[in-house]
């Protein structure tokens, strides 16, 4: 009977030999992260766990992202905290505005293929993206890998799902997850590992392949995990990863469901307002009259993300009424962004730039709050009522170029329909 | 581990232990004062009305989403002697081993409040006598029965610094 990459990779870090689905294990965690949000109680855990040593403490992150820059007194000491351990243990520390984590640890080199690296995000399933299994899980967790280096886990089943045939310009892995996510529903993945593979994987970029990996914690889903490619490699090698350890489901794996998307002819998708899984075609809803819009976040705040709005907005201008904030995921995406003139382009058109962080998932800086009945396309992973801090608002969620292509429009667009709309990177 | 006795408090499906159980919305307040307030929104006076030793019998996916670790210290501030629901979300029934509080999935039809209810979790049984209701569920794996015996995994660690777990494979 053989085996999936879940299988493999947790088995390998225990023992050797593949795991099996249901399974507990004592795993060897290659690297470990806490962000600013979670920092506070992983202190404290750290504290009370009361270790002699902590030798595991130089492969664990400590990112400033959620509070990037911190909106008050509180989260300002946070860091403080945040950056005096690091100091003090030797670990790796990105500052206010270098980045939203699971943009900046691939991007410092620090995990690669075969890894197993945990972070205290549920969105830690974006390393999946690079064949590494990637996790979310809380400051106790984290405390014990700093002290011991390994981590139990439960060995998750997984459904396989193969994209059938590369996506149409002006389709995104986004619209993917949304039409996954309407037909599983939210947390109908829960406790499972996904694997993504088919020719529609294949011929994503790296950008494209990370935004698969990280929404699909809004399934449940435990880690998303794709299959190493050139692509891959080249991608890790150009950012001083360690040597990849790829790791292939075997043909015969038992999977507890098989599903394939023909994602050829997916239009793009919209998530409506508060439920991440009421998804509807854009053609559907268009029409739909939006105020603000939001391009952001560790799930679509990437360079191809930045150069689609780009695309779609040169030498034109906002719809009236309409205000829009791009945040870059990264202070390396920003900068490429700028050397490449896409923030004169976006800034021109009507747009503001914010600096790297997680501001526009959840509100957390206090710069991106919608007025009453005013509604927000946005490209962020989630849209509970309230999540941008106004119940009165409406969040819906789309591609980065649904998002532009709504902002230049003022209603939500098919952005087949406009000008620089199938705009993709050359592969 | 002793079976586990008491009297069943219900809540519906979905419930976020982030939004009804932790301070991520209340910033300033601490564990204590959640305590006093937790669950009451989808289940007025929940919390204060709540007595120790009793069993949250909830409905799918407890704990949905992103879950903070400091829902269980308040659970066990409050005095939960354990939760019983047909599905936890990832990320709560984690933190809820890690900190020794006894989670189980089980089919919750028929189980109201007040209900006396009793948690074999080694047998991996569910029962509520006066009603006739007797459930099974997969035994509580070993490796995870012996960090919630030890109280959680920072204890379990103060205990074992190797993971010397049984059960387990390392």
């Amino acid at each position: 009977m053989g085996h999936t990459i879940a299988e493999k990779i947790l088995g390998s870090h225990a023992g050797g030999k593949p795991a099996k689905a249901g399974e507990i294990v004592v795993a060897d965690v290659d690297f470990a992260m806490i962000h600013d949000a979670r920092a506070g109680n992983a202190l404290k855990m750290i504290e009370k766990l009361g270790a002699k040593s902590l030798p595991h403490v130089k492969r664990t992150a400590l990112v400033l992202d959620h509070y990037s820059p911190p909106p008050n007194i509180e989260a300002a000491n946070v860091h403080v905290e945040m950056r005096a351990f690091a100091e003090k243990h030797g670990s790796p520390l990105y500052d206010v505005g270098d980045g939203i984590c699971h943009q900046v640890l691939p991007e410092g080199g620090h995990l690669t293929c075969g890894d197993l690296v945990v972070g205290t995000d549920t969105h830690s399933t974006t390393y999946g993206a690079f064949n590494a299994f990637g996790t979310g899980v809380e400051g106790t967790d984290v405390s014990a890998v700093m002290m011991t280096g390994k981590l139990w886990f439960r060995v998750p089943e997984t459904i396989r799902i193969d994209l059938n045939g590369p996506l149409q310009p002006g389709v995104w892995a986004k619209d993917v997850t949304l039409a996954m996510l309407g037909r599983l529903r939210a947390e109908g993945a829960n406790y499972m590992a996904l694997e993504y593979a088919g020719s529609g994987v294949s011929a994503m970029a790296i950008d494209d392949r990370m935004t698969l990996s990280n929404h699909a914690a809004e399934l449940g889903a435990k880690a998303a995990i794709l299959e190493a490619d050139e692509k891959t490699f080249a991608w890790l090698k150009a950012h001083g990863a360690a040597t990849p350890k790829p790791v292939k489901a075997d043909a015969d794996a038992v999977y507890a469901q098989r599903i394939v998307l023909d994602t050829v002819n997916l239009a793009p998708q919209v998530a409506r307002q508060h439920h991440i899984d009421d998804v509807v075609a854009v053609p559907d809803v268009q029409g739909q009259k939006i105020q603000v819009a939001l391009i952001g976040t560790c799930t679509n705040g990437r360079l191809d993300d930045i150069r689609q709005a780009a695309a779609i907005l040169k030498g034109k201008k906002l719809a009236r009424g309409v205000r829009m904030i791009v945040t870059p995921a990264s202070r390396a995406i920003y900068l490429a962004a700028m050397r490449e003139g896409l923030f004169e382009i976006l800034t021109a058109a009507g747009a503001s730039v914010e600096a790297a962080g997680c501001g526009t998932c959840v509100n957390i800086t206090g710069h991106y709050i919608a007025g009453d009945s005013q509604v927000v396309i946005s490209s962020a992973n989630r849209n509970f009522k309230g999540r941008l801090g106004n119940p009165k608002s409406e969040i819906w969620i789309g591609s980065a170029a649904t998002v532009a292509a709504s902002a230049l429009t003022g209603v939500i667009t098919d952005a087949r329909t406009v000008a620089g709309g199938d705009w993709r990177a050359a592969a | 581990m002793n079976i586990i006795k008491g009297s069943a408090r219900v809540l519906g499906d979905e419930v976020s232990t982030d939004i009804h159980c932790s301070s991520k919305y209340l910033p300033g307040k601490d564990t204590a004062f959640i305590a006093t307030v937790a669950f009451d929104n989808v289940a007025p006076g929940f919390a204060k009305s709540f007595v120790k030793g009793d069993v949250i019998v909830a409905g799918a996916n407890f704990g949905i989403n992103s879950s903070r670790e400091q829902a269980v210290h308040v659970m066990h501030r409050m005095g939960v002697a354990a939760i019983v629901a047909p599905s936890f979300g990832r990320q709560f029934y984690r933190n809820a081993i890690n900190n020794g509080m006894p989670v189980v999935e089980c089919d919750i039809a028929g189980i109201a409040a007040g209900d006396a209810i009793e948690i074999d979790l080694v047998a991996g049984r569910i029962a509520v006598p006066a009603k006739n209701i007797l459930r099974t569920v997969p035994p509580l794996p070993p490796a995870l029965g012996a960090l919630l015996q030890a109280g959680g995994l920072i204890p379990f660690l103060q205990k074992h610094p190797d993971w010397n777990i049984a059960g387990a494979r390392a």
